[in-house]
């Protein structure tokens, strides 16, 4: 290895990644050409990936500001990439505009709310049309990626380069800086995410609402981040291009896994017992829906994202052995993807039928038909689903991996870098 | 060789303590006469104990008649301090447990009185729904027993028992961890003392001998044992949230309850071990140990925990809004427009604005606005249960029914009592145990004392450290 | 808790590091250690020492479960055999409404079970008094403990003065 830890792609990892994005691209169009009338299918699919993609850069800027503020030194060894992560908030402004540009042409149906006649007629979302419309959804979603981004990953992304290359002086001030940004960014991060997922993803279902709502996504993202970093970082060593990530750093990556899926798991039992147990109409709707209609997605997502991480990863030594870790990391990882499945479809089939059965067109009413038989793709995710969801992996890796040639691995000059090289667990 | 430590890493043991001076330090508010201050104190709070239990033995005469509860008002005073006394408790076993994990090295400091804090508060908040069933001597009727009126068990699908066993447990697994924390120390004390003192602490110390071993296992035990209270710490204040979220009531029933109790809990507590920390270092002369850069990071804690409940606020306002739900709605509006509506702006001016000036470095780091804060943030957080409790019951869904509810000056005795109570509970506890853990504080000696920290930063070269990285 | 006394030799270290370096040196002399007694957890400690990994995460593990299946358990024969009463229109087997009473005697079975393990393996506990070497040990010194018939006297006083123990002295326990 050279001595300053630079890193650049291979051709075959270039090939490797540009086959999965060219395989996603496939399932993308071949999932368009299948789909009903109104593309749900397809549009459903591109927002579970744009939302699954954009919340895990956004939970890694998140990270890094709340580990600076709470002066934690054992990460150091894996900021780099977690600032490549950071960066593909740029991308999910792109993303996220194309949902934008689908709601202003009524492309898509992913959203009650932006049906003009059913809020007209219906007064629950009339009185909801002050937050849940184009406007606000547009705004609201440029303004607050834009934020994210070019207030605060981007800078803090330089300054961090800076460190790289200046140095610090007496008073660290390079460092002090980025610890600025970090704290400002955790309030501004906590309050706009919420306005963010209620908007993206909880308005899908467009009467149904729980307080909890993004708090849980929030968390959703955070494994889902975790999960994806562990198995970057078992790659990354095994390339050769990590030395100094040992099994210690990896067991504390394995311990935030095991312990924020714990942490998921608990906001999912409190936001379902309590609806459960109150049984309140407007709120069971929503898990009678996905009890009665999709107990594969309702069932399985518990299984995958809390049985298989807390049964493996409770014992310390499955968190210190690379295979291990990287299975449950990659069986999280599919059941993240599930979670936000389960979020978004349900409402989605919901908001296709009312709109197809409003059309009145006979094609569309046969499509309508089709559509509420048609499963996979629904109620279980479909191999094109799962084409989908590796595609857009793939155009995130590469993304990070373009992030990751910008500079050395190892933050040379950062503060804690020689706790984080000498980090021991216990 | 040691652990390198980062050279922007402050100290938090001061004054180049070796490990002798660390055990006279900290064992010695044990051994001398009380100071004058502790005796005023301690009269005050026996007094205002003395009180409390007066008022308690009249509620108990007289039936719970004595109390201003009445319909649609069940619960007042007594579930409000129930609740703000629980939450009060968090704050130990965050330090201890949760901090622990987080190897947030500062938490030393601290943990030993704020585990102290915790058993205590539990103490003066069982006291309540004890008292609130009004046989207080037919409270065994809530455990499982067999008993002779046939198979006839407790609903174990009421959230009320839910607590009972959320309660009980966190008390006895709260007392285990801080007692076994405590061994080694008495161990400290019993091998300076002398005559009875010297008994006493034998049997306290359990025979502890310091044996490599045993330090192995005592390790293990308390590292186990935070990952069991972590958890715990969490589902004791949500499954209080339970009590108020699994019913139908607007303004109870609402899903982000159990995470934002728990952040208010975590909020209170801080700023109870503020309070307590601040007087406490004074008194007993410990400004080495618990050091600004302790203060400054709870502070920290008070802001970001803060900032959650007033997320977690406006979730619930935005969110009433957005229900569409006229009742849920109406609620919200009677919170900050209704009768109450001064609770519910000294809430949010306590609990979110106020603890906003934290941003400032010098603010954090003065003693008289940590103190002042503090005391804020308990009132704070007073108002939020009394707002969650009183202000929905008095404007339920009949308005022939609606009504304002005060509480008596028998209400008011408990409550006033508890407080003495925990104070007389805290007060012996600083006479008979080091306030601050000596064993822990030693372990971190090396690496956040402030001699250490300043040889490090002149002999700590990231060239060197990279060279290091590559072999 | 021997109930013979024997005779102890031990040298008191004022610094973990010369602790740590002692015990590897005794290693290499392959003098056998009694014990060594510190003021405090010493990292590192263990692996000189070749302790073997404490087992106690997996008592409390056991009795963890233990809890699990008592309180799940419990409450399923009360519910559904004993005596099956109908709560807020729930099922007469509610799961979400069991989950909190089986998470908290889960934990209060593992902490006791694990704090009752420990104190019972280290042979500590209420009235329990263990002979003190010196009662330096519990502020700031730091003591290897060698039994005298075990070793030859003369090894161990050139071992201490070697590795820099401060004092030496011989006691009967």
């Amino acid at each position: 290895m050279s001595g300053d830890h630079t890193f650049s792609m291979t051709g075959r990892e270039r090939n490797v990644l540009f086959g999965f994005m060219g395989l996603g691209l496939l399932c993308i169009v071949l999932t368009f050409f299948g789909d009903d009338a109104v593309h749900s299918r397809f549009w459903s699919n591109y927002l579970i990936n744009a939302v699954f993609f954009t919340g895990v850069s956004f939970v890694a800027l998140f990270i890094l500001a709340a580990f600076t503020t709470a002066y934690t030194g054992w990460y150091i060894v894996v900021k780099r990439i977690w600032e490549g992560y950071a960066q593909f908030l740029i991308v999910g402004i792109i993303l996220m505009l194309v949902l934008i540009i689908g709601l202003w042409g009524h492309f898509h149906h992913l959203y009650h709310w932006a049906d003009e006649e059913a809020v007209a007629a219906d007064p629950v979302l009339l009185g909801k049309s002050g937050f849940l419309n184009k406007y606000w959804y547009t705004f609201g979603t440029l303004i607050i990626l834009g934020t994210w981004y070019f207030a605060f990953a981007r800078p803090m992304r330089k300054l961090s380069l800076r460190e790289d290359v200046e140095g610090h002086d007496a008073n660290y001030s390079l460092y002090r800086k980025y610890k600025w940004f970090s704290a400002v960014f955790l309030p501004i991060g906590a309050f706009t995410s919420a306005a963010m997922i209620w908007q993206w993803v909880m308005s899908v279902d467009a009467h149904w609402y729980s307080t909890m709502f993004a708090w849980y996504t929030t968390a959703s993202w955070f494994v889902a981040c975790m999960a994806i970093t562990i198995m970057l970082v078992l790659y990354l060593k095994g390339r050769g291009a990590l030395p100094f990530v040992t099994t210690e750093h990896l067991h504390d990556l394995g311990k935030y896994l095991f312990a924020f899926s714990i942490f998921w798991t608990y906001l999912w039992f409190s936001q379902y017992m309590l609806i459960w147990y109150a049984n309140v109409g407007e709120e069971t709707t929503y898990f009678h829906t996905r009890i009665n209609e999709y107990p594969v997605l309702f069932y399985g997502n518990l299984v995958l994202n809390f049985v298989v991480p807390f049964f493996v990863l409770m014992r310390n030594d499955t968190k210190r052995k690379a295979g291990t870790l990287f299975f449950v990391a990659l069986v999280v990882l599919l059941g993240r993807f599930l979670d936000f499945f389960q979020m978004v479809k349900p409402g989605v089939l919901h908001t296709t039928h009312e709109a197809l059965a409003h059309s009145g067109e006979a094609a569309a009413t046969e499509a309508g038909h089709h559509a509420s038989h048609f499963t996979a793709g629904f109620t279980i995710p479909g191999l094109l689903e799962i084409g989908t969801f590796f595609g857009f992996l793939a155009l995130f890796i590469f993304f990070v991996f373009k992030q990751l040639e910008k500079a050395p691995l190892l933050p040379k000059n950062d503060p804690y870098l020689a706790e984080s090289l000498h980090h021991h667990v216990q | 060789m040691h652990a390198p430590v980062a050279p922007v890493r402050e100290p938090l043991i001061e004054g180049h303590k070796s490990y002798h001076n660390i055990t006279e330090d900290l064992c010695s508010p044990t051994e001398k006469a009380p100071s004058l201050a502790w005796i005023i104190a301690f009269v005050v709070s026996v007094a205002t104990m003395t009180f409390g239990l007066f008022s308690l033995a009249w509620t108990i005469w007289f039936g719970i008649g004595s109390w201003n509860l009445n319909r649609t008002i069940g619960w007042g005073y007594d579930i409000t301090n129930f609740v703000w006394w629980i939450g009060i408790g968090h704050a130990g076993t965050l330090i201890s447990a949760i901090l622990l994990l987080f190897r947030q090295k500062w938490r030393t400091g601290v943990n030993r009185a704020a585990e102290a804090m915790t058993i205590f508060a539990v103490v003066c908040a069982g006291m309540f729904p004890a008292t609130h069933t009004g046989r207080p001597w037919f409270d065994f009727f809530m455990f499982p027993y067999p008993n002779t009126r046939g198979p006839l068990w407790v609903n174990f699908n009421s959230p009320l028992l839910w607590d009972l066993f959320a309660i009980s447990t966190y008390f006895t697994v709260s007392l285990l961890f801080w007692y076994t924390g405590l061994v080694p120390d008495f161990a400290t004390v019993r091998d300076r003392a002398v005559g009875f003192r010297k008994k006493m602490y034998n049997v306290l110390s359990f025979g502890w001998t310091g044996s490599a071993k045993h330090w192995q296992r005592w390790e293990s035990l308390s590292l186990v044992l935070a990952g069991l209270a972590t958890p715990l710490v969490l589902s004791v204040h949500t499954i209080v949230s339970f009590d108020f979220a699994t019913s139908v009531i607007p303004g109870w029933h609402t899903t982000i309850f159990p995470p934002y109790f728990v952040a208010g809990a975590i909020f209170s507590g801080f700023a109870m071990v503020q309070t307590l920390m601040i007087i406490t270092r004074k008194i007993l002369n410990l400004q080495q140990y618990i050091t600004i850069n302790h203060i400054e990071s709870m502070n920290k804690v008070i802001l970001l925990t803060g900032t959650i409940v007033g997320v977690a606020y406006l979730t619930e306002l935005f969110i009433a809004w957005y229900s569409g739900y006229l009742y849920e709605q109406f609620a919200f509006f009677n919170r900050a427009m209704g009768i109450y509506w001064w609770s519910y702006f000294g809430m949010m001016a306590c609990n979110v604005l106020s603890p906003q000036i934290f941003w400032v470095k010098k603010y954090r780091r003065s003693i008289y606005i940590t103190f002042l804060m503090s005391i804020f943030v308990n009132i704070g957080m007073w108002f939020e249960r009394f707002v969650i409790i009183a202000t929905t019951l008095a404007r339920d869904y009949l308005p022939s029914s609606w009504s304002y509810y005060t509480p008596t000056w028998v209400e008011i005795g408990i409550y006033v009592g508890t407080l003495g109570i925990f104070f007389t509970l805290y007060l012996l506890f600083t006479r008979l145990a080091p306030v601050v853990a000596v064993a822990e504080v030693k372990h971190i000696l090396k690496t956040a004392g402030d001699q250490y920290i300043k040889q490090r930063a002149t002999d700590n070269h990231a060239s060197e450290v990279v060279k290091e990285s590559n072999h | 808790m021997s109930q013979h006394t024997k005779e102890v030799f031990y040298g008191l270290y004022n610094d973990e590091e010369d602790l740590l370096h002692a015990i590897e040196e005794a290693n290499a002399q392959h003098l056998e250690i009694m014990d060594v007694y510190t003021p405090f957890p010493v990292h590192g400690l263990d692996k000189v020492m070749h302790l073997e990994e404490s087992r106690l995460h997996i008592a409390g593990f056991v009795f963890g479960a233990l809890g699990t299946m008592t309180a799940f358990g419990f409450m399923t024969w009360v519910f559904t055999r004993d005596w099956p009463i109908i709560f807020g229109g729930k099922p007469y087997w509610s799961v979400p409404a069991f989950i909190p009473i089986t998470f908290e005697l889960t934990v209060l079975f593992a902490a006791i079970g694990m704090v009752v393990s420990f104190y019972t393996v280290c042979g500590l506990g209420p009235g329990v008094s263990n002979p003190i070497l010196d009662e330096r040990i519990t502020d700031d010194k730091f003591c290897i403990a060698f039994e005298t018939d075990k070793a030859d006297l003369d090894a161990l006083k050139a071992f201490f003065s070697k590795t820099g123990a401060g004092e030496v002295h011989t006691k009967t326990i």
